[in-house]
């Protein structure tokens, strides 16, 4: 935990991509066991703040906090830091020469050195909990994007993380198997896991997240409650917004 | 009851083989096949009934040399034959008609077989009238000289480095050595496959391989130097060794132009730049005949040749190295950093894995390329034993002055491309066939 009793703080965040101004100067703290929904228009940089969390983007300026430590330090090992931070992503990025076994184990094996038995009891522990323990010997390409994706939430919690980064994991899903993956997250939101979401699927925002964040030309907009957000927008641009989407 | 009419039960596809397209053909549609095929067959069969009735070859007597078993070769009087020519004419004549016909009237046909038919004979027509056109052009020229300087067929077997009698001989020997070789190789693999739990396949190849291996390395002990046979050893010694060099180094390259920063990025590209830049013809001959020399390195021209070879290739195969890591998503070493793999975890068991795959085929083009570029170090002045199979063309070019020599190198080569061309599509196809068969 940092000193502010926050699991993940961004303090001053800027980001540009060559002259591309993407971040504009963002504060934020997540405390342990938050849900942080994270919506916006396209382009608004909800990505990048969620990549900055664990350093895929390197933030031009400003600090992240991460577990009592500034991960933003040069000397900080973010390999290590990144054992404890899992992510998943829109194209779900399974590894495609590789099982759903190995997909899991790989990292358990590589990085926290543990015996095969140990992996693979641990992965169909995972496997079991995102509700696929039939398919551990199957391709990612034999999977439904649902599966898949539900294969890479495993993944991820497999390293036993402390918090979770979900970025729009739903998008790139047929609308029949995005309600699989919601219903996996919304287990781990109740069992207490530190969730950073991107979504536009306003619904699961409004009941699970404990936090909603609107952003906009990469600044947020509106910070508060999701039912009140929902019910009573503050800002212009996030009636705006709520107007387009709901 | 209605689901039950909606979901029709699976039928079998509709079968297209031959008879059904030979029941939707036209009067003139079948009639033009029969005449495309018919033009086919007065050429071929027309040429070989006249050559044959002069006579395909003379039997020399067994001390006479080429020179008074010439100038009258049957073969070339029958080339050179009035009789020939008529059936040349004919053929183009008629073939051109044929050609024509089909080119007007495919269109008009009512089915699609029946205008496969058209187009089919149409372009089947156009065959004789080349090969024709080819053999007409060939009657106004020194035929029986070409024959006798190209076509000494037997140079070739005098010249290949075993004698029939030897080989005879020896066959016990090397066919033992290929036996050992294959059940080496065979059970080496299946020690592996048992490990890693694969298929039984890669055993049977290991085993083919090993027999062949075995079998060439028998031969090639008993040939003697020069011959094609050594010139043969030598090619694949010297593609092989270089290969070995430029894909290891080509590989270490392409990671270096990936790097995000300019002090590794730029040595990489300057030295890629170079040797795609610069022929390799002036590289051979820079380091064989300029550089090792002149600074007294003590490298003999063997290994010279083949350190070019490998320092060519590995540029080109870097270039083939890193479109294929670069073909990769993005997001897939971001999976792997985020599950906490360092760089170079995330190069080993996720990147490089896959764009293996990927580069095989390509890089086996740079292999057969290699193979044929080989020929190039016949400048360097290697000794007898070393002669690749241009420079052992060149050789028995010189000291016979029978050109058949240079279509001994040429048959040499085709001996280790063609199969590597097949090897090239097959694996090729095999990748496009989807990844998940390719890597289960
Ligand atoms: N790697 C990158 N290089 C350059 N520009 C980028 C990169 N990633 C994102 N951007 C730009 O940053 C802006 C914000 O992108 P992103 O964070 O993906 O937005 P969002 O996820 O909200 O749709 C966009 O204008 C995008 O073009
Ligand atoms: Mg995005």
């Amino acid at each position: 935990m940092n000193s502010d009793g926050s699991l993940i703080r961004l303090e001053g965040i800027h980001k540009w991509f060559g002259d591309n101004h993407v971040l504009r100067g963002i504060d934020l703290s997540i405390t342990p066991g938050g849900v942080v929904v994270v919506i916006g228009p396209s382009g608004s940089g909800k990505s990048t703040l969620l990549r900055t969390i664990n350093m895929l983007e390197e933030p031009t300026e400003g600090k992240v906090f991460f577990d009592g430590a500034e991960i933003t330090d040069i000397r900080t090992d973010l390999d290590e830091v990144r054992t404890h931070m899992g992510m998943v992503f829109q194209q779900f990025n399974l590894f495609p020469h590789l099982t759903v076994m190995g997909n899991i184990t790989l990292a358990l094996l590589k990085v926290l050195k543990l015996t095969k038995e140990q992996a693979e009891e641990r992965a169909r522990e995972e496997l079991n909990h995102v509700g696929l323990a039939e398919k551990d010997f199957a391709y990612p390409s034999q999977l439904s994007g649902g599966q898949q994706q539900r294969v890479a939430i495993a993944r991820a919690l497999a390293m036993r993380p402390k918090a979770m980064l979900f970025d729009e994991v739903t998008s790139a899903l047929d609308p029949e198997l995005v309600g699989e993956v919601l219903q996996v997250m919304r287990r781990l939101a109740s069992e207490g896991m530190t969730m950073a979401v991107v979504t536009h699927e306003m619904g699961f925002a409004r009941e699970v997240g404990t936090r909603l964040i609107f952003m906009d030309h990469g600044t947020i907009v509106e910070d508060g409650d999701p039912r009140q957000i929902f019910a009573d927008p503050q800002q212009e641009r996030t009636k705006a917004f709520l107007r387009q989407v709901l | 009851m209605t689901t039950a009419d909606a979901t029709a039960a699976a039928t079998t596809p509709p079968q297209r083989g031959w008879r059904y397209h030979l029941r939707h053909q036209t009067r003139w549609s079948r009639g033009h096949l029969l005449a495309g095929v018919a033009v086919n067959l007065f050429f071929f069969a027309g040429t070989i009934a006249v050559l044959s009735s002069y006579g395909w070859s003379r039997v020399c007597p067994p001390d006479a040399t080429r020179i008074e078993c010439s100038p009258s070769d049957p073969l070339a009087l029958g080339l050179q034959s009035a009789d020939l020519r008529l059936v040349l004419q004919i053929s183009i004549v008629l073939g051109a008609m044929v050609a024509l016909a089909g080119v007007f009237t495919y269109r008009r046909m009512p089915t699609r077989s029946a205008r496969e038919a058209v187009i089919n004979a149409a372009v089947l027509a156009t065959q004789p009238v080349f090969l024709a056109a080819l053999l007409l052009w060939f009657q106004g020229t020194d035929v029986d000289r070409f024959a006798r300087n190209f076509l000494n067929l037997s140079l070739i077997g005098r010249k290949a480095g075993v004698a029939w009698d030897d080989f005879m001989a020896e066959l016990p020997t090397i066919l033992g050595t290929s036996l050992v070789w294959g059940t080496v190789a065979a059970g080496l693999t299946a020690a592996y496959v048992y490990w890693r739990k694969l298929g039984r396949r890669p055993i049977v190849i290991a085993a083919i391989a090993g027999l062949a291996g075995g079998f060439i390395w028998g031969v090639v002990q008993i040939a003697k130097a020069p011959s094609f046979i050594k010139g043969m050893q030598n090619t694949l010694v010297l593609s092989g060794a270089g290969a070995a060099l430029g894909f290891g180094l080509g590989l270490v390259l392409a990671l270096f132009t990936m790097s995000k920063r300019a002090v590794v990025r730029t040595p990489a590209r300057i030295y890629i730049n170079f040797f795609r830049g610069t022929p390799l013809i002036w590289q051979i001959s820079f380091a064989g005949i300029g550089l090792v020399p002149a600074l007294r390195l003590g490298l003999d021209m063997y290994t010279i040749a083949i350190l070019v070879l490998g320092l060519n290739l590995a540029a080109y195969s870097a270039e083939v190295y890193r479109a294929g890591i670069q073909s990769l998503e993005r997001g897939q070493i971001e999976a792997a950093r985020t599950v906490g793999l360092t760089y170079f975890q995330s190069m080993r068991y996720v990147v490089v894995p896959q764009a293996i795959r990927r580069v095989i085929p390509p890089l086996l083009n740079e292999f057969v390329i290699l193979i044929k570029d080989t020929a190039l170090v016949s400048v360097l002045g290697l000794t007898v034993a070393e002669k690749e199979l241009l420079g052992i063309g060149r050789d028995i070019y010189q000291s016979t002055f029978d050109a058949t020599a240079w279509l001994g190198s040429a048959l040499g080569y085709l001996i280790i491309t063609i199969p590597m061309i097949r090897i090239v599509t097959i694996v090729e196809r095999r990748m496009r066939s989807g990844l998940t068969s390719v890597i289960g």
